[in-house]
């Protein structure tokens, strides 16, 4: 379900230099211009990939966490360990 | 009158640009190879102006207004806004060419079509990496056609093929002598931002490449429209290659290149297209079975 606020804050990011800027320093209180969910702001503030890529465009997603300065290799073994939990789940389901 | 002269496509992937000068030399030379060849054909064809059919990654729209396809028809652009294009692009200022642009959108209302229309467009990495590469003069003429390729809902196949036959109806019924070329950029697979993120689906590559040499449309439809959905979500750029292929007439499909780029992530493919002697045909699929 994609969360618009979120994507809002992910592509006014993109857009505008000084807003990164101000993220970078305190990302609090950037979070709080926009109608952030409690949980989505947990969610920032813990650089949570799993619990953000739902919410988002996978490209927006990607950038955001260039913004953030988050190696590549490191977002992308996140994603994967999603993969790896996915399947986990479903196996467990399987046998119950 | 206004005639195709050549159509090509080409992969863009960001990290092309990100990383040409720290990638390994071997795998830099071949990307350089094919994107030059694109560049030898595309000058061999001596155009007035290309129209570029592209995704927009989030540059010039959002999901509060969010086209499925739009044609740029100012007499400039901008070019990339990404830092790393600028590096390696710099040109603030693209060319358009606002009266064929303007052509092609009436061309497109008269035919049932609805696109959005922008005087001016912001040209990320999608359009500008095959530019670039390509050693496209800077001062050509653009028309760009922004596609969604990146956020669901997404223009079906069929209806990409469509814009393909429209796109050169348009050109067959442009008033003045102007030759055109069309680029499409992007695929072929790749995955971005998702969990099987880096993943190249070379099965569904060598597929795709198969069904454009086939040409058959309702079999590149159906392939496509079956295929995509299981496989990584940059895969859904190949939109652009198909309206290329629409507009050479489902024929002439020449691959230039084909080879996984784990490097930079995608299915990196360069094809152009033998141009079809014949005239523009009807703009409904079924009529063409």
């Amino acid at each position: 379900m994609t969360d618009y606020w979120l994507s809002k804050l992910f592509f006014d990011l993109q857009h505008d230099p000084q807003l990164a800027a101000d993220y970078r320093t305190d990302m609090p209180a950037v979070i709080d211009r926009y109608q952030i969910k409690p949980d989505v702001r947990r969610a920032l503030l813990d650089d949570d990939v799993a619990a953000l890529s739902p919410l988002v465009n996978a490209y927006l997603l990607r950038f955001y966490f260039q913004i953030r300065g988050m190696p590549e290799a490191e977002f992308i073994a996140r994603l994967h360990a999603m993969k790896s939990s996915a399947a986990q789940t479903a196996e467990t389901a399987r046998h119950g | 009158m206004a005639e195709l002269v050549g159509i090509f496509a080409a992969s863009h992937g960001p990290i092309i640009a990100r990383n040409w000068e720290t990638m390994p030399r071997a795998h830099r030379d071949k990307l350089a190879a094919a994107f030059d060849e694109i560049g030898r054909r595309l000058k061999a064809a001596q155009p007035d102006l290309l129209v570029v059919v592209s995704p927009d990654h989030w540059v010039n729209f959002f999901i509060n207004n969010l086209p499925a396809v739009c044609i740029g028809i100012g007499d400039e652009h901008d070019g990339p806004p990404e830092p790393f294009m600028k590096k390696v692009y710099p040109h603030p200022v693209l060319k358009g060419h606002a009266a064929f642009g303007m052509h092609l959108l009436q061309t497109a209302l008269d035919n049932d079509f609805e696109p959005a229309l922008s005087h001016r467009l912001r040209l990320d990495h999608g359009s500008c990496i095959p530019l670039w590469r390509a050693g496209v003069p800077p001062d050509l003429p653009l028309v760009p056609i922004l596609v969604n390729d990146l956020e669901a809902p997404m223009p079906s196949i069929r209806r990409c093929l469509a814009w393909g036959r429209l796109l050169r109806r348009a050109v067959e019924s442009y008033p003045e002598p102007l030759r055109v070329a069309v680029l499409g950029t992007g695929g072929l697979s790749h995955s971005i931002g998702e969990a099987t993120m880096g993943w190249i689906d070379e099965g569904f590559d060598h597929a795709c490449i198969k069904a454009f040499a086939n040409g058959e449309e309702q079999a590149l439809d159906d392939f496509l429209t079956e295929a995509l959905p299981q496989t990584g979500n940059g895969a859904h750029e190949i939109r652009d290659w198909v309206i290329a292929h629409g507009a050479a007439g489902g024929t002439g499909f020449e691959l230039i290149d084909y080879f996984p780029s784990p490097e930079t992530l995608v299915g990196a493919g360069f094809a152009s297209w033998k141009l079809p002697a014949n005239k523009a045909g009807s703009l409904d699929h079924r009529s063409r079975q």
